[in-house]
Protein backbone atom coordinates (compact mmCIF):
# COMPACT_ATOMS: atom_id res chain seq x y z
CA UNK A 1 0.00 0.00 0.00
CA UNK A 2 1.32 2.92 -0.83
CA UNK A 3 1.43 5.43 2.32
CA UNK A 4 3.51 6.64 4.71
CA UNK A 5 3.52 3.75 8.02
CA UNK A 6 4.04 5.78 10.91
CA UNK A 7 4.01 2.63 13.52
CA UNK A 8 3.77 -0.99 12.85
CA UNK A 9 2.07 -3.42 15.63
CA UNK A 10 2.81 -6.81 15.71
CA UNK A 11 -0.70 -8.79 16.93
CA UNK A 12 0.48 -11.96 15.08
CA UNK A 13 -0.78 -14.95 17.19
CA UNK A 14 -3.16 -13.37 18.69
CA UNK A 15 -6.60 -14.28 19.31
CA UNK A 16 -9.45 -12.60 20.09
CA UNK A 17 -10.02 -9.62 21.88
CA UNK A 18 -6.27 -9.27 22.06
CA UNK A 19 -6.12 -7.32 18.37
CA UNK A 20 -8.60 -4.63 19.40
CA UNK A 21 -7.30 -4.22 22.86
CA UNK A 22 -3.74 -3.65 21.24
CA UNK A 23 -4.96 -1.53 19.05
CA UNK A 24 -7.05 0.82 21.27
CA UNK A 25 -4.30 1.17 23.36
CA UNK A 26 -1.58 2.10 20.50
CA UNK A 27 -3.97 4.65 18.64
CA UNK A 28 -4.25 6.47 21.78
CA UNK A 29 -0.46 7.11 21.88
CA UNK A 30 -0.76 8.35 18.13
CA UNK A 31 -1.56 11.50 16.88
CA UNK A 32 -4.15 12.80 14.46
CA UNK A 33 -3.30 11.96 10.62
CA UNK A 34 -0.21 9.27 11.89
CA UNK A 35 -1.02 6.04 10.12
CA UNK A 36 -0.67 2.76 11.99
CA UNK A 37 -0.25 -0.93 10.39
CA UNK A 38 -1.81 -3.78 12.34
CA UNK A 39 0.06 -7.37 11.53
CA UNK A 40 -2.24 -9.86 12.27
CA UNK A 41 -3.08 -13.68 11.49
CA UNK A 42 -6.65 -13.84 13.17
CA UNK A 43 -9.49 -14.27 10.64
CA UNK A 44 -12.12 -12.31 12.87
CA UNK A 45 -10.03 -9.37 13.01
CA UNK A 46 -11.29 -8.89 9.42
CA UNK A 47 -14.61 -7.96 10.71
CA UNK A 48 -13.59 -6.73 13.90
CA UNK A 49 -10.86 -3.63 12.66
CA UNK A 50 -12.80 -2.13 10.44
CA UNK A 51 -16.18 -2.48 12.07
CA UNK A 52 -14.15 -0.87 15.46
CA UNK A 53 -12.56 1.92 13.43
CA UNK A 54 -16.43 3.23 11.96
CA UNK A 55 -17.44 3.33 15.68
CA UNK A 56 -14.29 5.23 16.77
CA UNK A 57 -14.50 7.40 13.73
CA UNK A 58 -10.84 6.31 13.00
CA UNK A 59 -10.28 5.53 9.04
CA UNK A 60 -9.75 2.49 7.49
CA UNK A 61 -7.66 2.88 5.01
CA UNK A 62 -7.24 -1.29 3.87
CA UNK A 63 -6.28 -4.87 4.09
CA UNK A 64 -3.56 -6.37 2.15
CA UNK A 65 -2.96 -10.11 2.78
CA UNK A 66 0.86 -11.39 2.59
CA UNK A 67 1.66 -14.99 2.98
CA UNK A 68 -1.00 -15.47 5.42
CA UNK A 69 -0.24 -12.00 7.39
CA UNK A 70 -3.20 -9.54 7.25
CA UNK A 71 -1.79 -6.33 7.40
CA UNK A 72 -4.14 -3.27 8.06
CA UNK A 73 -3.88 0.60 7.52
CA UNK A 74 -5.22 2.46 10.26
CA UNK A 75 -5.33 6.26 10.00
CA UNK A 76 -5.97 7.90 13.12
CA UNK A 77 -8.93 10.43 13.11
CA UNK B 1 -22.70 -24.39 -21.18
CA UNK B 2 -19.87 -26.01 -19.18
CA UNK B 3 -18.44 -23.02 -18.27
CA UNK B 4 -21.37 -21.11 -17.07
CA UNK B 5 -22.74 -23.85 -15.32
CA UNK B 6 -19.07 -24.39 -13.16
CA UNK B 7 -19.30 -20.19 -12.84
CA UNK B 8 -22.81 -21.34 -10.82
CA UNK B 9 -20.94 -23.59 -8.59
CA UNK B 10 -18.42 -21.32 -7.92
CA UNK B 11 -20.50 -18.45 -6.52
CA UNK B 12 -22.47 -20.95 -4.72
CA UNK B 13 -19.33 -21.79 -2.52
CA UNK B 14 -18.29 -18.52 -2.76
CA UNK B 15 -21.69 -17.24 -1.07
CA UNK B 16 -21.06 -19.69 1.60
CA UNK B 17 -17.37 -19.86 1.98
CA UNK B 18 -15.84 -16.60 0.93
CA UNK B 19 -17.10 -14.19 4.01
CA UNK B 20 -18.03 -14.61 6.94
CA UNK B 21 -21.80 -14.84 8.03
CA UNK B 22 -23.33 -12.22 9.85
CA UNK B 23 -23.62 -13.65 13.48
CA UNK B 24 -27.72 -13.86 13.56
CA UNK B 25 -27.78 -16.33 10.51
CA UNK B 26 -25.35 -18.51 12.87
CA UNK B 27 -27.41 -17.74 16.04
CA UNK B 28 -31.02 -18.74 14.34
CA UNK B 29 -28.85 -22.11 12.67
CA UNK B 30 -27.90 -23.19 15.65
CA UNK B 31 -30.95 -22.75 18.04
CA UNK B 32 -32.88 -24.90 15.11
CA UNK B 33 -29.85 -27.04 15.26
CA UNK B 34 -30.43 -27.25 18.64
CA UNK B 35 -34.27 -28.13 19.20
CA UNK B 36 -33.24 -30.63 16.72
CA UNK B 37 -30.85 -32.22 19.57
CA UNK B 38 -33.71 -31.85 21.50
CA UNK B 39 -35.73 -33.76 19.20
CA UNK B 40 -33.94 -36.74 18.77
CA UNK B 41 -32.59 -37.28 22.01
CA UNK B 42 -31.33 -33.97 24.17
CA UNK B 43 -30.50 -30.43 23.58
CA UNK B 44 -27.37 -28.73 22.81
CA UNK B 45 -24.54 -28.51 25.52
CA UNK B 46 -20.20 -27.55 26.06
CA UNK B 47 -19.09 -28.92 29.33
CA UNK B 48 -20.14 -32.32 29.17
CA UNK B 49 -17.90 -32.78 26.20
CA UNK B 50 -15.05 -31.67 28.19
CA UNK B 51 -16.39 -33.46 31.49
CA UNK B 52 -16.21 -36.81 29.30
CA UNK B 53 -13.04 -35.94 27.08
CA UNK B 54 -10.74 -35.39 30.54
CA UNK B 55 -12.28 -38.76 32.30
CA UNK B 56 -11.10 -41.09 29.44
CA UNK B 57 -7.40 -39.00 29.68
CA UNK B 58 -7.71 -39.88 33.98
CA UNK B 59 -8.60 -43.22 32.83
CA UNK B 60 -6.30 -43.95 30.47
CA UNK B 61 -3.41 -42.98 32.95
CA UNK B 62 -5.15 -44.32 36.00
CA UNK B 63 -4.61 -40.89 37.68
CA UNK B 64 -7.02 -39.55 40.55
CA UNK B 65 -9.19 -43.03 40.56
CA UNK B 66 -11.41 -41.24 38.01
CA UNK B 67 -12.24 -44.43 35.87
CA UNK B 68 -15.97 -45.99 37.31
CA UNK B 69 -18.66 -45.43 34.79
CA UNK B 70 -16.58 -43.43 32.00
CA UNK B 71 -17.93 -43.82 28.62
CA UNK B 72 -15.63 -43.96 25.41
CA UNK B 73 -15.92 -40.15 23.78
CA UNK B 74 -17.65 -42.88 21.05
CA UNK B 75 -20.05 -44.17 22.87
CA UNK B 76 -21.66 -40.93 25.12
CA UNK B 77 -23.42 -38.18 23.47
CA UNK B 78 -21.78 -35.04 23.78
CA UNK B 79 -17.94 -36.49 24.03
CA UNK B 80 -18.70 -37.12 20.93
CA UNK B 81 -20.82 -33.84 19.75
CA UNK B 82 -18.13 -31.86 20.95
CA UNK B 83 -15.36 -33.73 18.51
CA UNK B 84 -17.63 -33.61 15.86
CA UNK B 85 -18.31 -29.99 16.56
CA UNK B 86 -14.23 -29.39 16.80
CA UNK B 87 -13.85 -31.27 13.28
CA UNK B 88 -16.84 -28.94 11.36
CA UNK B 89 -15.19 -26.36 12.51
CA UNK B 90 -11.74 -27.27 11.26
CA UNK B 91 -13.46 -28.09 7.82
CA UNK B 92 -15.36 -24.72 8.23
CA UNK B 93 -12.05 -23.30 8.56
CA UNK B 94 -10.48 -25.47 5.69
CA UNK B 95 -13.35 -24.42 3.65
CA UNK B 96 -12.53 -20.29 3.58
CA UNK B 97 -9.29 -20.73 3.46
CA UNK B 98 -9.01 -19.69 6.74
CA UNK B 99 -6.80 -22.28 9.12
CA UNK B 100 -3.13 -22.17 10.35
CA UNK B 101 -1.85 -23.60 13.56
CA UNK B 102 -1.75 -20.34 15.14
CA UNK B 103 1.31 -20.55 18.17
CA UNK B 104 1.12 -17.23 20.30
CA UNK B 105 3.13 -15.70 23.17
CA UNK B 106 3.70 -18.25 26.53
CA UNK B 107 2.33 -15.32 28.31
CA UNK B 108 -1.24 -15.82 26.06
CA UNK B 109 -0.84 -19.79 26.11
CA UNK B 110 -0.95 -19.63 29.89
CA UNK B 111 -4.01 -17.18 30.07
CA UNK B 112 -5.50 -20.09 27.64
CA UNK B 113 -4.89 -22.67 29.88
CA UNK B 114 -5.67 -21.05 33.36
CA UNK B 115 -9.32 -19.75 31.90
CA UNK B 116 -9.98 -23.25 31.03
CA UNK B 117 -9.23 -24.51 34.49
CA UNK B 118 -11.83 -21.41 35.71
CA UNK B 119 -14.25 -22.72 32.73
CA UNK B 120 -14.03 -25.91 34.20
CA UNK B 121 -14.55 -25.09 38.18
CA UNK B 122 -17.38 -22.77 37.18
CA UNK B 123 -19.32 -25.10 34.88
CA UNK B 124 -19.11 -27.95 37.27
CA UNK B 125 -19.82 -25.67 40.15
CA UNK B 126 -22.79 -23.82 38.96
CA UNK B 127 -24.40 -27.10 36.62
CA UNK B 128 -23.61 -25.55 33.09
CA UNK B 129 -21.93 -23.23 31.03
CA UNK B 130 -22.87 -21.02 28.36
CA UNK B 131 -24.37 -23.74 25.98
CA UNK B 132 -26.56 -25.78 28.12
CA UNK B 133 -26.80 -23.63 31.45
CA UNK B 134 -27.72 -20.25 29.69
CA UNK B 135 -28.08 -20.88 25.54
CA UNK B 136 -30.06 -24.08 26.07
CA UNK B 137 -31.37 -23.33 29.86
CA UNK B 138 -33.30 -19.77 28.88
CA UNK B 139 -34.62 -22.10 26.11
CA UNK B 140 -35.87 -24.59 28.45
CA UNK B 141 -37.54 -21.63 31.34
CA UNK B 142 -34.99 -22.58 33.49
CA UNK B 143 -34.96 -19.62 36.19
CA UNK B 144 -31.40 -20.75 36.97
CA UNK B 145 -30.48 -20.12 33.56
CA UNK B 146 -30.80 -16.45 34.38
CA UNK B 147 -29.18 -15.93 37.35
CA UNK B 148 -25.91 -18.02 35.15
CA UNK B 149 -26.19 -15.23 32.74
CA UNK B 150 -25.96 -12.55 35.99
CA UNK B 151 -22.98 -13.98 36.75
CA UNK B 152 -21.70 -14.68 33.18
CA UNK B 153 -21.71 -10.74 33.25
CA UNK B 154 -20.20 -10.04 36.51
CA UNK B 155 -17.35 -12.10 35.66
CA UNK B 156 -16.34 -11.38 31.97
CA UNK B 157 -16.93 -7.60 33.15
CA UNK B 158 -13.98 -8.36 35.76
CA UNK B 159 -11.87 -10.27 33.54
CA UNK B 160 -12.18 -7.60 30.79
CA UNK B 161 -10.92 -5.04 33.35
CA UNK B 162 -7.96 -7.33 33.73
CA UNK B 163 -6.99 -7.86 30.45
CA UNK B 164 -7.23 -3.95 30.03
CA UNK B 165 -5.17 -3.77 33.21
CA UNK B 166 -2.91 -6.02 32.03
CA UNK B 167 -2.27 -4.12 28.50
CA UNK B 168 -1.00 -1.43 30.82
CA UNK B 169 1.07 -2.99 33.87
CA UNK B 170 2.36 -6.50 32.55
CA UNK B 171 2.25 -5.69 28.45
CA UNK B 172 4.69 -8.72 27.71
CA UNK B 173 2.14 -10.95 28.59
CA UNK B 174 0.85 -10.90 24.89
CA UNK B 175 4.32 -10.05 23.45
CA UNK B 176 7.37 -12.15 22.08
CA UNK B 177 8.01 -14.76 19.77
CA UNK B 178 4.89 -16.03 18.17
CA UNK B 179 4.55 -19.05 14.81
CA UNK B 180 2.13 -19.55 12.33
CA UNK B 181 2.04 -22.46 10.35
CA UNK B 182 0.03 -23.79 7.33
CA UNK B 183 -1.41 -20.83 6.58
CA UNK B 184 -3.45 -20.28 2.73
CA UNK B 185 -1.28 -17.90 0.66
CA UNK B 186 -2.76 -16.02 -2.13
CA UNK B 187 -0.74 -19.09 -4.56
CA UNK B 188 -0.79 -22.24 -2.84
CA UNK B 189 -3.67 -22.49 -0.63
CA UNK B 190 -6.21 -24.57 -2.37
CA UNK B 191 -5.21 -27.06 -0.54
CA UNK B 192 -7.84 -26.17 2.24
CA UNK B 193 -11.40 -26.29 0.29
CA UNK B 194 -10.29 -29.61 -1.17
CA UNK B 195 -8.54 -31.05 1.95
CA UNK B 196 -12.10 -29.74 3.60
CA UNK B 197 -14.28 -31.60 1.70
CA UNK B 198 -12.32 -34.40 1.62
CA UNK B 199 -12.65 -34.65 5.30
CA UNK B 200 -16.55 -33.27 5.72
CA UNK B 201 -17.37 -36.45 3.35
CA UNK B 202 -14.93 -38.92 5.51
CA UNK B 203 -16.79 -37.76 8.34
CA UNK B 204 -20.36 -37.77 7.12
CA UNK B 205 -19.54 -41.81 5.95
CA UNK B 206 -17.25 -42.68 8.73
CA UNK B 207 -20.26 -41.64 11.17
CA UNK B 208 -22.57 -43.31 8.80
CA UNK B 209 -20.95 -46.72 8.84
CA UNK B 210 -19.81 -46.80 12.90
CA UNK B 211 -23.19 -45.69 13.74
CA UNK B 212 -25.25 -47.27 11.27
CA UNK B 213 -27.45 -49.14 14.09
CA UNK B 214 -28.15 -46.58 16.13
CA UNK B 215 -29.67 -43.22 14.43
CA UNK B 216 -29.56 -41.52 18.19
CA UNK B 217 -25.48 -41.41 17.64
CA UNK B 218 -25.75 -40.83 14.05
CA UNK B 219 -28.03 -37.41 14.06
CA UNK B 220 -25.65 -36.34 17.01
CA UNK B 221 -22.70 -36.53 15.15
CA UNK B 222 -24.35 -35.04 11.36
CA UNK B 223 -25.22 -31.99 13.78
CA UNK B 224 -22.22 -31.56 15.72
CA UNK B 225 -20.83 -31.58 12.53
CA UNK B 226 -22.86 -28.70 11.05
CA UNK B 227 -22.84 -27.10 14.35
CA UNK B 228 -18.90 -26.51 13.88
CA UNK B 229 -19.11 -25.45 10.39
CA UNK B 230 -21.93 -22.81 11.25
CA UNK B 231 -20.52 -21.55 14.42
CA UNK B 232 -16.82 -21.05 12.34
CA UNK B 233 -18.79 -19.55 9.80
CA UNK B 234 -20.86 -17.10 11.78
CA UNK B 235 -17.65 -16.90 14.50
CA UNK B 236 -20.66 -17.28 16.68
CA UNK B 237 -19.70 -16.00 20.23
CA UNK B 238 -21.06 -15.75 23.58
CA UNK B 239 -17.90 -14.59 25.02
CA UNK B 240 -18.34 -11.38 22.48
CA UNK B 241 -22.19 -10.97 23.45
CA UNK B 242 -20.98 -10.48 27.32
CA UNK B 243 -18.00 -8.41 26.45
CA UNK B 244 -18.59 -6.58 24.12
CA UNK B 245 -21.05 -4.12 25.12
CA UNK B 246 -18.49 -3.33 28.32
CA UNK B 247 -15.26 -3.28 25.31
CA UNK B 248 -16.33 -2.01 21.84
CA UNK B 249 -20.01 -1.37 22.12
CA UNK B 250 -20.42 -3.07 19.17
CA UNK B 251 -23.88 -4.90 18.99
CA UNK B 252 -23.64 -7.55 16.34
CA UNK B 253 -22.39 -10.62 18.78
CA UNK B 254 -25.25 -9.93 21.18
CA UNK B 255 -28.10 -10.28 18.20
CA UNK B 256 -26.78 -12.96 17.30
CA UNK B 257 -26.90 -15.11 20.75
CA UNK B 258 -30.48 -13.00 21.37
CA UNK B 259 -31.69 -14.24 17.75
CA UNK B 260 -30.46 -17.84 18.96
CA UNK B 261 -32.33 -17.24 22.21
CA UNK B 262 -35.78 -16.21 20.94
CA UNK B 263 -35.05 -19.18 18.34
CA UNK B 264 -34.53 -21.82 20.90
CA UNK B 265 -36.92 -20.48 23.14
CA UNK B 266 -39.97 -21.16 20.94
CA UNK B 267 -38.71 -24.78 19.86
CA UNK B 268 -38.43 -25.52 23.29
CA UNK B 269 -41.79 -24.26 24.17
CA UNK B 270 -43.62 -26.08 22.09
CA UNK B 271 -41.92 -29.88 22.69
CA UNK B 272 -42.30 -29.21 26.21
CA UNK B 273 -45.36 -27.83 25.95
CA UNK B 274 -47.01 -30.41 23.83
CA UNK B 275 -45.06 -33.07 25.75
CA UNK B 276 -43.57 -34.07 22.16
CA UNK B 277 -42.69 -38.03 22.26
CA UNK B 278 -44.23 -39.09 25.42
CA UNK B 279 -47.28 -40.90 26.50
CA UNK B 280 -47.68 -40.80 30.09
CA UNK B 281 -47.93 -37.58 32.39
CA UNK B 282 -45.00 -38.92 34.14
CA UNK B 283 -42.51 -38.84 30.83
CA UNK B 284 -44.03 -35.72 29.87
CA UNK B 285 -43.29 -33.72 33.35
CA UNK B 286 -39.60 -35.01 33.07
CA UNK B 287 -39.39 -33.46 29.48
CA UNK B 288 -40.55 -30.49 30.62
CA UNK B 289 -37.75 -30.57 33.04
CA UNK B 290 -35.24 -31.50 30.93
CA UNK B 291 -32.04 -28.86 30.86
CA UNK B 292 -33.52 -27.20 34.27
CA UNK B 293 -30.75 -27.70 36.83
CA UNK B 294 -31.01 -27.14 40.89
CA UNK B 295 -28.85 -24.05 40.54
CA UNK B 296 -31.45 -21.16 41.27
CA UNK B 297 -29.70 -18.94 42.24
CA UNK B 298 -26.52 -18.74 44.49
CA UNK B 299 -25.19 -22.28 43.10
CA UNK B 300 -25.74 -20.59 39.32
CA UNK B 301 -24.79 -16.93 40.41
CA UNK B 302 -21.32 -18.32 41.86
CA UNK B 303 -20.48 -20.99 39.11
CA UNK B 304 -21.58 -18.56 36.35
CA UNK B 305 -19.19 -15.75 37.48
CA UNK B 306 -16.20 -17.99 37.66
CA UNK B 307 -17.34 -19.29 34.13
CA UNK B 308 -17.70 -15.70 32.91
CA UNK B 309 -13.43 -14.82 34.15
CA UNK B 310 -12.52 -18.29 32.35
CA UNK B 311 -13.95 -17.52 29.32
CA UNK B 312 -12.68 -13.95 28.92
CA UNK B 313 -9.50 -14.79 29.98
CA UNK B 314 -9.31 -17.78 27.36
CA UNK B 315 -11.13 -15.77 24.52
CA UNK B 316 -14.14 -17.97 24.26
CA UNK B 317 -16.48 -20.04 26.08
CA UNK B 318 -16.80 -24.08 25.71
CA UNK B 319 -18.04 -24.05 22.57
CA UNK B 320 -16.20 -21.07 21.31
CA UNK B 321 -13.14 -22.80 22.41
CA UNK B 322 -13.85 -26.06 20.25
CA UNK B 323 -14.28 -23.90 17.03
CA UNK B 324 -10.92 -21.55 17.59
CA UNK B 325 -9.76 -24.44 18.84
CA UNK B 326 -10.69 -26.16 15.20
CA UNK B 327 -9.35 -23.32 13.31
CA UNK B 328 -5.81 -23.77 14.55
CA UNK B 329 -5.64 -21.12 17.56
CA UNK B 330 -3.02 -23.13 19.54
CA UNK B 331 -4.17 -20.54 22.85
CA UNK B 332 -7.61 -22.25 22.92
CA UNK B 333 -6.02 -25.72 22.32
CA UNK B 334 -4.53 -25.05 25.61
CA UNK B 335 -7.96 -23.56 27.03
CA UNK B 336 -9.56 -26.79 25.97
CA UNK B 337 -6.25 -28.89 27.72
CA UNK B 338 -6.81 -27.00 31.06
CA UNK B 339 -10.80 -27.27 30.98
CA UNK B 340 -10.94 -31.18 30.55
CA UNK B 341 -7.80 -31.71 32.74
CA UNK B 342 -9.51 -30.13 35.73
CA UNK B 343 -13.39 -30.86 34.96
CA UNK B 344 -13.21 -34.56 35.87
CA UNK B 345 -11.26 -33.19 39.09
CA UNK B 346 -13.38 -30.61 39.96
CA UNK B 347 -16.38 -32.91 39.74
CA UNK B 348 -15.11 -35.93 42.00
CA UNK B 349 -13.07 -33.80 44.96
CA UNK B 350 -14.73 -29.97 44.49
CA UNK B 351 -18.28 -29.77 44.17
CA UNK B 352 -19.62 -32.17 46.35
CA UNK B 353 -18.44 -30.93 49.50
CA UNK B 354 -19.24 -27.30 48.01
CA UNK B 355 -23.19 -28.82 47.00
CA UNK B 356 -23.11 -30.37 50.56
CA UNK B 357 -22.05 -26.83 51.94
CA UNK B 358 -25.16 -24.76 49.59
CA UNK B 359 -28.24 -24.67 51.68
CA UNK B 360 -31.02 -25.72 49.52
CA UNK B 361 -32.48 -22.47 48.79
CA UNK B 362 -29.59 -21.97 46.95
CA UNK B 363 -29.62 -24.89 44.68
CA UNK B 364 -33.39 -24.93 43.72
CA UNK B 365 -34.53 -26.39 40.19
CA UNK B 366 -37.18 -23.33 39.03
CA UNK B 367 -38.63 -24.50 36.16
CA UNK B 368 -40.65 -20.39 35.38
CA UNK B 369 -43.76 -21.54 33.67
CA UNK B 370 -44.74 -23.58 37.02
CA UNK B 371 -45.19 -20.42 39.03
CA UNK B 372 -46.25 -18.29 35.54
CA UNK B 373 -47.55 -20.69 33.53
CA UNK B 374 -46.34 -21.14 29.93
CA UNK B 375 -47.38 -17.79 28.44
CA UNK B 376 -45.93 -16.00 31.30
CA UNK B 377 -42.34 -17.83 31.51
CA UNK B 378 -42.19 -17.23 27.39
CA UNK B 379 -43.36 -13.61 28.01
CA UNK B 380 -40.46 -13.10 30.69
CA UNK B 381 -37.79 -14.52 28.77
CA UNK B 382 -38.83 -12.28 25.63
CA UNK B 383 -38.82 -9.42 27.86
CA UNK B 384 -35.58 -9.69 28.72
CA UNK B 385 -34.25 -10.24 25.74
CA UNK B 386 -35.78 -7.11 24.94
CA UNK B 387 -34.66 -5.67 27.55
CA UNK B 388 -30.95 -7.02 26.94
CA UNK B 389 -31.45 -5.77 23.27
CA UNK B 390 -32.55 -1.85 24.28
CA UNK B 391 -29.51 -1.89 26.21
CA UNK B 392 -27.00 -2.99 23.94
CA UNK B 393 -28.84 -0.58 21.58
CA UNK B 394 -28.20 2.52 23.64
CA UNK B 395 -24.59 1.66 24.58
CA UNK B 396 -23.30 1.28 20.95
CA UNK B 397 -24.94 5.04 20.23
CA UNK B 398 -23.38 6.46 23.34
CA UNK B 399 -21.00 4.32 24.43
CA UNK B 400 -21.69 4.52 27.93
CA UNK B 401 -19.73 1.40 29.10
CA UNK B 402 -17.52 0.64 26.33
CA UNK B 403 -14.33 0.97 27.30
CA UNK B 404 -12.01 1.06 23.95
Amino acid sequence: MDIKIDKTLDCKGLSCPMPILKLAKEMKGMDGGQVLELLGTDPGSKGDIPGWCEKTGNEFLGLEEEEGVSKFYIRKA
Amino acid sequence: MGEKESGAWRQLWATFFSKTWPVWVGGILLAFLNVTLFLVKSPWGGSGTYINWGENFYKATGLFGISGGVKPVFSHLYGLLGLLTLLGAFAGALFGREFAIRIPPAGEMFKGFLGGVLMALGATLGIGCTIGGFLSGWAALSGGGIVLAVGFMIGTYIALRYLIWEMEHLPKMSMGKTYTFLAAKSTSGNWQPVFGVLLTVALIAGSAVYYKNDNVFSMFALIGLLMGIILQRSRFCIVRAFREPFMTGESEAPVGVMAALVVGIIGFTVIKYMGVGTSTPGAARALAMTWVYPHFWLRALIGGTIFGLGMTVAGGCAVGTLWRAGEGHVKLWLAAIGFLLFAPIAKKFIVPGFSHMLPEWAKQKLFLPDKFGYGGAVLIFLVLIALWYAFVKWNEKTGKFSAV
